[in-house]
């Protein structure tokens, strides 16, 4: 399979907003003495002591699914074997960079959840997936976990550059030493995973989220964010022709208030690559919230959001993000294999004017729920929002007419 | 209170290379897709499992499975 640019390359360079939680004081710097000199020393809570806290902040996976970490942790406890924590920061959405900001400015916010949680759990090994195409991470969490000293042996791990190398089994085969690439799950990692164990699996930001809980408790938590959602997000905003900025944002943040001025009124993709489409309209009357958001059918995703520039359009943006998805299959899963190219080129058909949009939505419902992973899922997820929120922009392209005035090519 | 099982195919898609086996024992709940792939066209019923469980064992791939939800 031949690699196609992301339209949104992998950063070389990112810049992290200070932030009121786990962002806050960034300027301190990733080191464990300056992490114990704001935090202290980490105390461990016994499994349902930490499973009230989990619960009681309601902490969902920040990797996408927004699956509740009390219910992962709960399933993972309930074997009759020590279960093994991993901590996905493989990061390889290239829409993202979040995991990448956390590895560099709050090492140990990210290790002192798994620690806390490990100990609760009596495990004794956790494994720390890195991503291939971001070496300054690598270097930043082998730096970090040379600081310190658990209980908990650290394992590190580096993966593929490829898009679905992060997938929760494709990060399982690579700790097993097998090609970092999708298979069929049978069940829940949290019951069946490394070595046939139960496995608590979670991205970076989970666990720092879980570490800083545990760090400052209950009531400092829940100090920011809204009633229903306590604490906080991390976004990644991206733009262009600009270094991706990361930023924390409290839940229930006006998304007037999380944007800067200056991108009001655009046209934005939430949630990634495998994420959503929503115009000014949509996104001015929400919050920043992973409920609200849920329930206006624009999931957060892992929090990466691309803010077109007003000569963008979101039917060519849509066609090169397609492409190169379609390239980034680990093509082991047929439909996958096949389906992806064949929807990336009907919906170049669109953009250029070649073709009508029928052939899109037949390819995407042939492809949509037959995969390993949820590759094909979140594509068809994201030519279906641009069908639906960008309806005149669809059509306008296939009479040849772009509403937004982009000159091909990109 | 006694509630029948549901009985569902599911494709282990990585190791599914679209032989296309299964469609051939049972062309009722499989179809094929233009690549060859199965698509899993319902639930299986009570009299269709046997040709179910026949289409899971010939598969050269062993890429077929039965799962039943109670």
């Amino acid at each position: 399979m031949n690699a196609v640019a992301s339209p949104i390359p992998v950063p070389v360079q990112i810049e992290v907003q200070p932030g009121p939680g786990l962002l806050a004081d960034v300027g301190s710097g990733p080191s464990l003495a300056a992490h114990r000199s704001r935090y202290g020393v980490l105390s461990t809570p016994d499994l349902s002591a930490l499973l009230s806290l989990i619960e009681g902040a309601g902490i969902r996976g920040r990797g996408g699914a927004a699956f509740p970490f009390a219910t992962k942790l709960r399933l993972s406890a309930s074997g009759r074997v020590r279960p093994y924590l991993v901590i996905n920061l493989s990061e390889s959405e290239p829409a993202s960079a979040k995991d990448a900001a956390l590895a560099l400015t709050r090492p140990h916010l990210v290790l002192d959840g798994a620690a806390a949680t490990a100990a609760a759990l009596g495990a004794k090994e956790a494994h720390l997936a890195l991503p291939g195409k971001r070496p300054e991470v690598v270097t930043a969490v082998r730096r970090a976990v040379a600081e310190r000293e658990d209980r908990v042996r650290w394992v590190t791990h580096v993966g593929d550059a490829r898009f679905v190398a992060g997938q929760s089994r494709a990060v399982l085969e690579l700790l097993a030493g097998r090609p970092n690439k999708p298979v069929t799950a049978w069940d829940p990692e949290a019951k069946s995973g490394h070595k046939g164990r139960p496995t608590l699996l979670s991205n970076a930001e989970t666990w720092a989220q879980v570490g800083r809980l545990v760090l400052v408790g209950a009531q400092a938590y829940a100090a920011t964010g809204s009633g229903g959602e306590p604490g906080t997000t991390l976004l990644t905003l991206n733009r262009t022709g600009t270094v991706p900025r990361v930023i924390e944002v409290a839940f229930g943040t006006p998304w007037s208030a999380a944007l800067p001025p200056a991108w009001h009124g655009g046209r934005y993709l939430i949630g990634g690559f495998h994420g959503v489409w929503a115009d000014w309209t949509m996104l001015d009357s929400l919050r920043v919230s992973a409920n609200d958001m849920r329930a206006a059918n624009l999931p957060l995703g892992a929090g990466a959001v691309w803010a077109l520039h007003e000569d963008q359009c979101p039917v060519v943006a849509t066609s090169e993000v397609v492409g190169y998805l379609a390239a980034e299959s680990s093509g082991r899963c047929g439909p996958c294999l096949n389906g992806l190219p064949a929807l990336a080129a009907a919906l170049h058909g669109v953009r250029t004017g070649a073709a009508g949009p029928t052939e899109v939505g037949r390819l995407a419902r042939l492809v949509a729920g037959r995969g390993a992973c949820a590759h094909p899922d979140g594509t068809v997820r994201l030519v279906d929002s641009l069908f639906r929120t960008f309806a005149a922009e669809v059509h306008a392209h296939t009479s040849r007419v772009c509403l937004v005035g982009q000159r091909e090519p990109v | 209170m006694s509630r029948r099982r549901v009985h569902q195919l599911k494709v282990d898609w990585p190791n599914c290379t679209g032989r296309g086996v299964c469609h051939g024992v049972l062309p009722e709940l499989i179809d094929l897709d233009p690549w060859g792939y199965p698509i899993i066209t319902g639930p299986v019923t009570e009299e269709l499992l046997p040709l179910a469980r026949e289409a899971v064992r010939m598969c050269p791939q062993l890429a077929l499975r039965l799962t039943s939800t109670p």
